[in-house]
């Protein structure tokens, strides 16, 4: 009884979180355009629902009846296949994210995680990574010179910018003692990491600017260009998998930054309950991002590229010493 | 020295990318420039505007066209077509008057060759159809399209009433928010080039 109850718990928390991810990239692209329209002083999706609230149910709707194309020469397999790997790790990452702390439902204490790993951000970095094979897959099968551009470029940019991203999370696990997610947001109850590491934090959050492809860093997917980089050949329910895949990410970049340096769900100052604290910060983030994206101009290759190794590289090596020598 | 010293210091904290950032963060808050037409709003054009043709007619109710046919002859694209005949007090009146929208230019020519200020270019702009035939409009509907009207040049409310066609009818209430956000906007420029100089 009682392992079938933590089953039955734990089936009902998977089928939440991939529900939940599943539909999220619906608010999300309203949001985007919403933000994007203001930012140029225009209205946006108008007139589909209220203020076009149902614009994303038509664009899902349109790209679900669209036609399913695959070009002559293309690799079929794997043509068919990349999309499907671009889309399952970012869904298996939040495995190991926690979204809050243990809450009481029906005398029964629940952990508002699936689980806690020891080795969380190990994990999330490893299996975020393999989103990158599915782009990958996706330039080279569909035999096109800009996607496979694109996919090259995915390439160098995710090599470039994991190296970084990695070492500046080091100063958050030197602070916290641990690799677990839930034992590093535990450790800010007190002060945020951002009071202690914001270079680390500027270091994570460029890289994760460059992780999730948006602007400035988005030149897999220049569409000046390149068409539209690795995805130019798909259409239909295939792209929008890319499409799906690069909105989790982009919020799992927002809940990792809130997580290692935002203080999770811990506000000393804010008396509301922790998830939703939690879920407002996520927000915020994800608003700062697309705020980004409809401010700056994409960065050129060689910029990109010596941002990469000659910035932030140095400057995350340069904060896992400091922190190494002031903190630990 | 000092600029130097600011440039740097500039370029180590991203100065110049938080000045794009503050300014798109006061765009986002600020009022749009859009117009929702035809949900909403619909622009009344100025009344220079040279959109669909109208026959003028006397105080008697008569078309003032004398069927001269030299809006005919001049209109370059030869879309007007004129058959005179001679109606029951004497006058000599167009008994077809086609005017082919399709190939119309709206150069305004034939309004500028009527000798009988007969034929003239309209405000109405709302032409869309489906069908390219209802582009050929006949001398009985031409009397019908509204002439110009005096204001022009202003946001007026509007509806769209049916899906078929542009059919989009003007409710109450004139806006011209428009004309405060170009103000705003050129002060803004002004401020922007004291602030550099
Ligand atoms: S506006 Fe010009 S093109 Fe159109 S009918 Fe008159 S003369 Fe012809
Ligand atoms: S509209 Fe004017 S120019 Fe044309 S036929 Fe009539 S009177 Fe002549």
């Amino acid at each position: 009884m009682e392992t079938l109850f933590a089953i039955s718990v734990m089936v009902i928390k998977m089928a939440v979180v991939i529900g939940v991810l599943l539909a999220l990239p619906l608010p999300l692209t309203w949001m985007e355009r919403k933000i994007a329209a203001h930012i140029q002083q225009r209205l946006g999706p108008m007139r589909v629902g209220w203020h076009g609230l149902l614009q994303p149910l038509a664009d899902a709707l349109k790209l679900m009846v669209k036609e399913d194309h695959i070009p002559e020469k293309a690799d079929r397999l794997l043509f068919t296949m990349a999309p499907i790997i671009a889309l399952v790790p970012p869904f298996v990452v939040f495995v190991a994210i926690p979204f809050g702390d243990t809450v009481t439902i029906f005398g029964t204490p629940v952990t508002l995680y699936l689980t806690d790993m020891n080795v969380a951000l190990l994990f999330i970095l490893g299996v975020a990574g393999i989103e990158v094979v599915g782009l990958i897959l996706a330039g080279w099968a569909s035999n096109s010179k800009y996607a496979l551009l694109g996919s090259l470029r995915t390439c160098a940019q995710l090599i470039s910018y994991e190296i970084p991203m990695g070492f500046a999370v080091i100063g958050v696990i030197m602070l916290a003692g641990s690799m677990s997610l839930v034992d590093i947001v535990n450790a800010q109850s007190g002060w945020w990491n951002i009071v202690y590491q914001p270079v680390g934090f500027f270091v994570f959050f460029v890289a994760a600017l460059a992780e999730a492809q948006r602007i400035p860093f988005d030149l897999p997917e220049a569409e000046g260009d390149l068409g539209a980089g690795f995805h130019t050949e798909y259409s239909g329910m295939r792209f929008a998998f890319f499409m799906i895949s690069e909105y989790i990410i982009m919020v799992l970049m927002s809940v990792l930054m809130v997580i290692l340096f935002f203080g999770g769900w811990h506000a000393s100052l804010i008396p509301l309950p922790g998830s939703l604290i939690f879920l407002l910060k996520v927000c915020f983030l994800i608003w700062v991002f697309m705020w980004f994206r409809f401010t700056f101009p994409r960065y050129r290759y060689d910029q990109l590229m010596s941002i990469g190794w000659k910035v932030l590289l140095p400057l995350s090596l340069a904060n896992i010493l400091i922190s190494g020598m002031f903190f630990a | 020295m000092i600029s130097k010293m600011r440039g740097w210091i500039g370029w180590i904290f991203f100065l110049d990318m938080l000045n794009g950032l503050a300014l798109t963060l006061g765009y986002m808050f600020s009022r749009t420039i859009t117009m929702q037409y035809p949900d909403k709003q619909k622009w009344q054009p100025y009344s220079r505007h040279r959109g669909h043709h109208f026959l003028k007619t006397n105080d008697e109710g008569d078309l003032n066209c004398v069927a001269c046919e030299l809006c005919a002859k001049i209109c370059p694209c030869h879309c007007i077509k004129v058959v005179p005949f001679e109606d029951h007090k004497g006058n000599r009146r167009p008994s077809v008057f086609d005017i082919d929208l399709s190939r119309c230019l709206f150069c305004g020519l034939c309004e500028d060759a009527c000798p009988a200020d007969a034929i003239a270019l309209g405000q109405v702009y709302e032409m869309a159809s489906y069908d390219t035939s209802d582009l050929l409009v006949g001398r009985d509907l031409l009397r019908t399209i509204p002439g110009k009207v005096e204001k022009g040049g202003t946001v007026v409310g509007a509806k769209l009433i049916d899906r078929e066609g542009v059919h989009v009818r003007e409710t109450k209430g004139e806006h011209d928010w428009w004309r405060r956000v170009w103000g705003r906007r050129n002060k803004a420029k002004v401020r922007l080039r004291t602030h550099h100089t």
